[in-house]
Formats: structure tokens, C-alpha cells, sequence
């Protein structure tokens, strides 16, 4: 009964130490794009058409002093919800046109299948979003009215990157009836400070926005430090729970133990030894319950995720959990073991054999 | 052989409302048979207690062997290696067997672990248990585990041995059984034995009767 106790508290630690673990690295993940240093948009910043850029401005931004390259990107959103497999269920979503040979700079360097010609109905997308669609190579989208075959499934190891579509530049301009683009990725040449060139855009197009790699780091760790903040709370709480666990059943155990404690003072044990005895059969507990705890607690954290149904969302286990877990359990367990025990152990053996 | 004297002691419990041993003095002589009788509360067990070193008195002296044990700083030795104490509900150690049960007193004698387990064989065969040193206490009658505790208390060749109502809880048949292991052992090893019961019949076992009320002594007789 004593294992069971405190395994739960165990249990409570890593289960929720596997999810903040997972939530922050979920988070990281969505940040983590990219392949280009700058990206360059409308600084109106009023949305839809108005916030398109010209077509020319890419040719342009290619002059600019320390960029080694530029390239056009345009999403376009499916606006009746009625992007869908054939056969399947609605999804609405966004699909990002660029050229073909320019993928690299949003981050997709490997691709499984191929990659799309620039002047068919095909699309690749991402691992991420094909594995919540059900979707594999060869089947086929229904975007804005026309029907994509799927050519290739890409991975990036990025949350939100491995969330899209991709299809040619010209193929979505054209059914999106426009000849302009969202934004544009700007390759800076290497060795350069990103931030000075940034400038020198912002400074020759009054109109445009530019967003550097380094002030998109700037805000994941701003995010990621809430984040931090609140799986700290999170971990605390468990801890707090875990441990008023482990000390409650260790209190129990060992005042439960007092008449045991006493007939061994009657027979001459010194109170060092029944110290030490406690302890270790305290440590024999706590590392049962620790092994028996983790567990359980993977396994509650991990059919928890499946219930719930976050796709996408995995547990991520780091030493850090157990280390934390066991470390608690440890200190508390002892603590909580000894307590009760030197306070049997001080008692007159006749004060010790009347405990019931 | 003067073996033990309480000289003056007194025992009070909540603030002095109850007392337990008034004004007590007594000695006993080495290898004797005594038996302290009284009615229930009248503080027979708390002398027991006084005597075994298991509490201490508010005032007064317990000297054991020409030990004054108010003077000890740590009463563990005294009671391993002296005294053998028996207890009306056995208090044995529920996880334990019968042969590591009496062991238990053994844990930090000087000896082998062969020798301690021959040591314990020897007492569990003495109080005829020996096909029974495997089997947890739960597994025993009430007449069998007084007999470990028994062979527990006599372990380590205590120079007393002290039981308290040790067929209290026995029938008739097993509490005679209890007895004779316990003048067996008295007469085998020569400790001094001192029983506490509220039983007459017992009590005439012994070779003196000491009779308590009150917390004091009504009445010192010798048996033969």
C-alpha cells in the first residue's frame, strides 16, 4: 500500500512533467522554420489584397546591397471551407506558392516523392498535415475550385512548417486571379549582421516590413520563457501534490510501525539502528514506487494525450522528469520516514508498545 | 545474592493523579523464582517496567547488579544484554518467521551468522518449535508465539528474564505448556525469573510471591 501511495505521487510528477516537456517543445517546433534570414512584407499590414506585394519588388530586392537572393511567396486561403480530399472530409486550410526550385528557403530541403512541376495541379505538403488528413502521395486536393495531386511529403521537424501546402507560385497566382505575393524571403550573403540589411530595405522601401531570423528567435524565447513560467508552475504544483503524497504515506507507514519500533527499544536496539533500519527500507520503497510510478505515469500521460486527441502533440520524455521525479521522492520519502521514526524512536519503549 | 534492589521509587502518571508505584523497595536475589501478583492497576507491570529498564522512575533508584541505572546514558546495552522481557501479547514482528524473530536480539552480537542462527535453532528447539522456524507468527496458535517470544527473550542468556502475564492470554493447556518452558529455562541457564500475574496458581510457582496494591507492597511470600 505504501509503494501504491507514493508511485501515485510519482506518477502525478512525470505524467505532467512529460506534457509541460511536450507543450514546450510543440511550441519550439512551431518556431522553428525558416531558410531565409529576412521576410519582407506590406507594412500597411491591412490584410487581403491591399497587404500583396508587387511581383517587380523581388527583382528589386535582389539589387540591395548583401542580399544573395530573393524569391516571391503567396498564401491563399480557402475561403467556403470546401478544400477536401476526394472522397474525404473538409479541411480548410492555406496553401503557400512558391517556385519550385526556391524551397529551400522556406526550410523544405528533402522532400519524399517530388516535387512539383511549376505548370501542373500538384501540391506537396507537409508530414504533419498529411498524417492528421490521412493523406499520402498520390491522392488528390480540392482547392479553389481545382483538383491537386499530391507529389511529395515533406518533414521539417518544424510544427507549423510541417502543417502546410505548397504548389507552384505561378499555378496559385493564377487561380487566385492576382499577379502579386504575400511576402518575400530574402537570403542575405554570408557573413553579413542580417540586421543592417533589414535596415537598408526598411530605409529604401518605406512600405515594406521586414522580420530578421534573429528577432524571430528574439520573440520564441519570449514565448518560450512564458512557457517556461507556466510549466514551471505546473511542475511545482506536481511536485507540491507528489510530495504531500509521499510524506503522507510514509508518515503513515512508519507511525503504524510505532509499536514495532517499541518491542525493538524492549529488546535493546539502539535508536541509531532503528534509524537506520527505517531508512533503509525507506529507500527500498521509494525506489520501487519511483520505477513503478514512472510507469504509470507514462503510461497516464500517454493514453491522456491519445484520449484527448491533440494530434500532432507527443509527449517528450528528458532525463530531467525522472531525474526531478526520483530526486523528490528521495528527499521527501526519507524526510517523511524519518520524521515519524526519530519521534518513535525517542519515545520511553513503554510509551512506543501502547501505540495502537 | 543480591541481583536487583529498588530503593524508594515512585511513579506517577498524568501530573501525579494516578500512582502507579508508591514508595517502592524491594530486592531480589540472583537466580530466584519471584512472582509479583495484584489486582489489574494496582502497578505491577510498571514495576516490571521499572525493572527491565523500559521506564524510569520519577524519584527513588533502580540498581541492578550494583548498577545504579539512573546513572546509564543508554539503557539499549543494559536491556540486550541482560534482560530477557516477555510480554502478554507476545509482540512479535509480524513479517518476520519464527527463527528470524528470535534473532532479532542477536543483530549486533559479535558472532557469525552461522553461530547466531545455531543460537537461535537452540531456543526454538527448546521451546519445541523447531518444525515451525519457518512459519510467520500469523500462522501460529496464541500458546506457539509466546513460546517464540520465549526463545526471543532467553536469545542472548539474559541474567533476568522478566515476563508479564506471560498465560494471560493462553488457555489452560497452553499457558501450563508456557510455564514449564519457563522454569525449564529458569533452572537450565539460571536467570533470575520474575513473572507478573493475577493468577494465585501461577504466582505459587515461584519461590517468593510479592503482592502489590496501590503501587505498594501488601505482602512478601516465600513459596518453600
Amino acid at each position: 500500500m505504501s509503494i501504491i501511495g507514493i508511485a501515485i505521487g510519482i506518477a502525478t510528477i512525470v505524467a505532467l512533467g512529460l506534457i509541460t516537456a511536450g507543450m514546450e517543445d510543440s511550441v519550439q517546433s512551431t518556431f522553428n522554420e525558416g531558410g531565409a534570414e529576412i521576410t519582407v512584407t506590406n507594412a500597411t499590414n491591412l490584410g487581403g489584397a491591399s497587404a500583396l506585394l508587387n511581383s517587380s519588388l523581388i527583382g528589386d530586392l535582389k539589387n540591395v546591397t548583401n542580399v544573395s537572393d530573393a524569391v516571391g511567396q503567396l498564401s491563399a486561403r480557402e475561403s467556403n471551407q470546401s478544400f477536401m480530399r476526394s472522397g474525404g472530409s473538409n479541411f480548410a486550410t492555406t496553401v503557400y506558392g512558391i517556385n519550385a526550385s526556391k524551397l529551400n528557403l522556406v526550410g523544405i530541403s528533402k522532400v519524399n516523392g517530388s516535387i512539383y512541376n511549376e505548370d501542373s495541379f500538384e501540391v506537396i505538403m507537409g508530414s504533419r498535415y498529411a498524417d492528421l488528413n490521412n493523406l499520402s502521395v498520390g491522392d488528390n486536393l480540392s482547392f479553389l475550385g481545382h483538383d491537386f495531386k499530391i507529389v511529395g511529403i515533406y518533414e521539417t521537424g518544424s510544427m507549423m512548417m510541417d502543417n502546410g501546402v505548397y504548389t507552384s507560385l505561378t499555378k496559385l497566382q493564377n487561380i487566385s486571379d492576382t499577379d502579386k505575393v504575400s511576402s518575400i524571403l530574402v537570403k542575405t550573403s554570408e557573413g553579413v549582421n542580417d540586421t543592417i540589411v533589414s535596415q537598408n530595405i526598411k530605409d529604401k522601401y518605406g512600405n515594406l516590413s521586414t522580420l530578421t531570423s534573429e528577432e524571430r528567435s528574439s520573440m520564441l524565447n519570449e514565448v518560450i520563457s512564458i512557457l517556461d513560467a507556466a510549466s514551471l508552475a505546473i511542475s511545482g504544483l506536481a511536485i507540491i501534490v507528489g510530495a504531500i503524497g509521499v510524506v503522507n504515506t510514509m508518515v503513515m507507514t512508519v507511525y503504524e510501525r510505532t509499536k514495532e519500533i517499541g518491542v525493538l527499544k524492549s529488546i535493546g536496539w539502539k535508536s541509531r539502528k532503528i534509524l537506520k533500519m527505517i531508512l533503509g527500507e525507506t529507500l527500498v520503497i521509494t525506489t520501487l514506487s519511483g520505477i513503478i510510478g514512472s510507469a504509470f505515469g507514462i503510461l497516464v500521460a500517454e493514453v491522456g494525450v491519445k484520449l484527448i486527441g491533440t494530434k500532432g502533440f507527443s509527449l517528450v520524455y528528458t532525463p530531467r522528469t525522472f531525474i526531478l521525479a526520483f530526486g523528490i521522492t528521495f528527499i521527501v520519502g526519507i524526510i517523511g520516514g524519518l520524521y515519524p521514526a526519530y519521534k518513535a524512536s525517542k519515545l520511553a519503549p513503554t510509551e512506543a508498545l501502547r501505540y495502537e | 545474592m543480591e541481583l536487583i534492589r529498588l530503593a524508594n521509587v515512585l511513579k506517577e502518571y498524568d501530573n501525579g493523579a494516578v500512582i502507579a508505584l508508591n514508595n517502592i523497595n524491594l530486592s531480589i536475589e540472583k537466580g530466584s523464582f519471584v512472582s509479583i501478583i495484584g489486582p489489574s492497576g494496582s502497578g505491577k507491570s510498571t514495576l516490571l517496567n521499572m525493572l527491565g529498564a523500559l521506564d524510569s522512575p520519577d524519584s527513588g533508584h533502580v540498581i541492578i547488579d550494583g548498577v545504579d541505572l539512573a546513572t546509564q546514558k543508554d539503557l539499549s546495552d543494559f536491556r540486550r544484554h541482560e534482560i530477557g522481557f516477555i510480554f502478554q501479547l507476545h509482540n512479535l514482528l509480524p513479517n518476520l518467521n519464527v527463527q528470524e524473530n528470535v534473532e532479532i536480539p542477536l543483530m549486533d552480537a559479535k558472532m557469525s551468522e552461522k553461530d547466531k542462527h545455531r543460537r537461535a535453532l537452540l531456543f526454538i528447539e527448546a521451546v519445541g518449535l523447531l518444525d515451525k522456524k519457518k512459519q510467520k507468527p500469523s500462522k501460529l496458535s496464541g500458546g506457539e508465539r509466546q513460546r517464540v517470544a520465549i526463545a526471543r527473550a532467553l536469545v542472548n542468556f539474559p541474567s533476568i528474564i522478566l515476563a508479564d502475564e506471560p498465560t494471560g492470554a493462553l488457555d489452560t493447556k497452553n499457558g501450563q505448556k508456557v510455564l514449564d518452558v519457563l522454569r525449564f529455562v529458569h533452572e537450565s541457564i539460571g536467570a533470575t525469573l520474575i513473572i507478573v500475574t493475577h493468577d494465585i496458581d501461577v504466582a505459587r510457582l515461584a519461590d517468593r510471591t510479592i503482592e502489590i496494591r496501590d503501587g505498594q507492597i501488601i505482602g512478601d511470600y516465600y513459596n518453600r
